[in-house]
């Protein structure tokens, strides 16, 4: 009796977050692919993705769209990885308060954090009221602008991550190999990295799909042209109001998603094999 | 640390499922509201579509309960749209419900002329003339010229130039002389992506009609976009020596943003946004605009009816439509959202109509409905980059 009443109950607890998933994922998600392969008419066609494919604006903004998540993703690893390195293996006051204080901008709604960051970095906004605007580098209406900002929104995060899988390195570990002579770079190499690979994966995962199809800093940040996807999709549907081609872009974009949540999952159940 | 991930997620879970919930919830209240409004019948509700920016939604907030007072027995339920998230989604709806032989839900709708012109085909909208909306007769009767009586234009607003007077002493009269005053202040002059805002979207439709004879502006026909090279190799000279070489600020709120903190000295602006901003001290002290001649475009924002609403609803949407064109509705365009009125001047003060002088000169229609979007495209694939 008890059992079934668990097992209810789990139901229960499993069916709004399952049945808002089917309603405001699955479907519109079903409904966008069969609308990427519709013309006006709704008659089936491959245009919409011939256009997405080969139109030249369409291609600059694709290769743009990789360029801008490369750079973002690479340069949030390594700093991420840096500071989370910091925080797990040194013990000084600096470091306890920075462990403190580095998630801070996740708790700032992003849309303030861009206007925050306009006004700081305009090319005469408060740094170049300090440094003289004529030594200021274009920061806003620039990629540079906008991969700063994608560092701010991904820093905290997968600094998290990092941090929780390095702590679960036990400091045995580390000593025992420091205890028989193993150089510093040698227990990152050999002991660190690989116990942490797998966690710089699921952050790598995280950081790609959050940056590819972001819209807000792009928008609000970036130049005219070439645009990030997450842009572009939204020009073709809501100034050209070409649904078909908007739909066959968000597709494209969810499929490039999927090759990397693919590549994730398969690490994953190697890992699960071995051990 | 680990354990703090595990509650942080744990937390979050807990959050979005409550979330989740709270949305379920407000979606079944929403399905009851709609249901009671078809059972009660001493208060008929209606609803509002609208779109555009801030000041839009703020002028609906302040008329709504006006109307709402004077009619104890109307409910006007406001849907505002901003600009540029699907506005186009309420004609879509509109058109879907014909089709399926249904009610909308949409009962007021506020939008463009070309909606209105969509709709004639499907006969979307009911027309309207003075045996059910008497205040017609108080329209400027140029505004209601094309609307085949299924649109009402009870308000207007032009894009005019703002500039900032300390640093402009030789004010443009003319597009050509803009753009001469473009070119021998470089980085001084900036117009917002036309893609994402009336305003720079009314410089460009200008600057390539300015090529063209007059009539052009009306015609519909695609044959009309091999006339507009000259105006896009216009646009691409003057790149150079745009805001940073040629950077078009996201919407109409960022070219004024650059305006407002120094960026630049000249902008096209929606007049009313302009004249907002400038009461508000949103925009600095030396903040002056113009209209050039011939002008950058501008027009009515026009109130429909769609036809699929019944009886009751028919009569409480015309009832605020006809409330719209009072001259008190009238004062709140003016006063609070800094637009034309739509009616004659004649019936306003006379205070009001000078304080309106500086922007008054006229403004040009743009009717080319679909050919917009063509405009559109062809900036960013030939200006943008």
């Amino acid at each position: 009796m008890i059992a079934k009443k668990q097992k209810l109950l789990g139901i229960a607890m499993v069916l709004p977050s399952f049945l808002s998933l089917i309603i405001l994922v699955v479907w519109p998600v079903f409904i966008s692919i069969k609308q990427s392969f519709q013309n006006e008419e709704n008659q089936f066609t491959w245009d919409n993705y011939k256009y997405v494919l080969t139109d030249p604006m369409m291609v600059n903004n694709f290769k743009y769209t990789m360029l801008v998540t490369l750079i973002s993703c690479v340069l949030v690893l390594i700093i991420s990885y840096a500071l989370a390195a910091y925080l797990r293996f040194s013990n000084s006051w600096f470091s306890k308060v920075i462990s403190r204080l580095y998630f801070i901008p996740m708790f700032i709604p992003g849309i303030i954090a861009i206007y925050g960051f306009i006004n700081m970095y305009r090319d005469n906004g408060w740094i170049a009221r300090f440094i003289g605007s004529e030594n200021m580098p274009s920061f806003v209406y620039d990629i540079k602008g906008l991969v700063l900002m994608n560092l701010w929104f991904n820093i905290p995060f997968t600094t998290m991550l990092l941090l929780s899988a390095l702590s679960a390195i036990p400091g045995s570990v580390i000593e025992s190999a420091r205890d028989v002579g193993a150089k510093k770079l040698t227990i990152f190499f050999k002991f660190i990295l690989p116990l942490s690979y797998n966690t710089l994966l699921v952050a790598l995962t995280f950081a790609f799909m959050g940056i590819v199809g972001s819209f807000t800093a792009p928008y609000l940040i970036d130049k005219n042209a070439p645009q990030m996807l997450g842009v572009s999709m939204q020009q073709h549907f809501s100034v050209y109001h070409e649904l078909g081609q908007s739909s066959s872009i968000a597709v494209i974009l969810f499929l490039m998603c999927a090759v990397v949540g693919f590549i994730y999952i398969k690490n994953m159940m190697k890992n699960e094999s071995h051990s | 640390m680990l354990k703090n991930l595990k509650q942080h997620t744990k937390k979050l879970t807990i959050t979005a499922l409550a979330g989740l919930t709270a949305l379920s919830l407000v979606g079944c209240n929403e399905n009851e509201k709609t249901g009671d409004s078809v059972t009660s019948e001493e208060k008929v509700k209606v609803s509002l579509y609208s779109t555009g920016s801030l000041n839009v939604q703020n002028f609906w907030e302040e008329v709504i309960p006006l109307f709402e007072q004077e009619n104890e027995n109307i409910d006007v339920e406001l849907v505002f749209l901003p600009a540029g998230q699907g506005g186009q989604s309420t004609m879509d709806r509109l058109l879907a419900a014909k089709k399926a032989n249904k009610d909308s839900g949409v009962d007021i709708y506020e939008g463009g002329l070309e909606d209105a012109i969509r709709g004639e085909e499907e006969n979307l909208f009911e027309k309207l003339d003075e045996s059910n909306i008497e205040n017609i007769k108080n329209i400027e009767e140029n505004n209601m010229k094309g609307t085949q009586n299924l649109a009402i234009p009870y308000r207007a607003s032009a894009v005019v130039l703002a500039y900032n007077s300390d640093n402009v002493k030789e004010v443009p009269d003319t597009p050509e002389d803009l753009y001469k005053w473009i070119e021998n202040h470089p980085g001084k002059f900036a117009y917002n992506d036309p893609t994402t805002g009336g305003s720079g979207s009314s410089f460009v439709i200008s600057t390539i009609y300015n090529q063209l004879p007059a009539e052009a502006m009306n015609i519909q026909d695609e044959s009309i976009m091999k006339d507009w090279d000259k105006g896009f190799e216009i646009l691409n000279d003057l790149e150079p020596y745009l805001y940073q070489e040629g950077v078009y600020p996201k919407k109409n709120q960022g070219t004024l943003d650059l305006l407002a903190n120094g960026e630049v000295d000249m902008v096209p602006a929606w007049s009313d946004m302009a004249l907002e901003q400038m009461n508000n001290k949103l925009l600095p002290e030396n903040t002056k605009l113009k209209q050039i001649n011939p002008g950058f475009t501008g027009g009515p924002a026009y109130l429909m009816v769609p036809a699929d609403n019944d009886e009751q609803e028919k009569e409480a949407a015309q009832e605020f439509v006809n409330y719209a064109l009072t001259p008190e509705v009238q004062k709140v365009v003016i006063e609070k959202m800094y637009g034309f009125p739509g009616i004659k001047w004649g019936l306003l003060d006379e205070e009001l109509q000078l304080e309106f002088e500086s922007v008054s000169g006229k403004y040009r229609l743009f009717n080319g409905g679909t050919l917009g979007e063509e405009l559109n495209k062809r900036w960013q694939k030939e200006i943008a980059n």
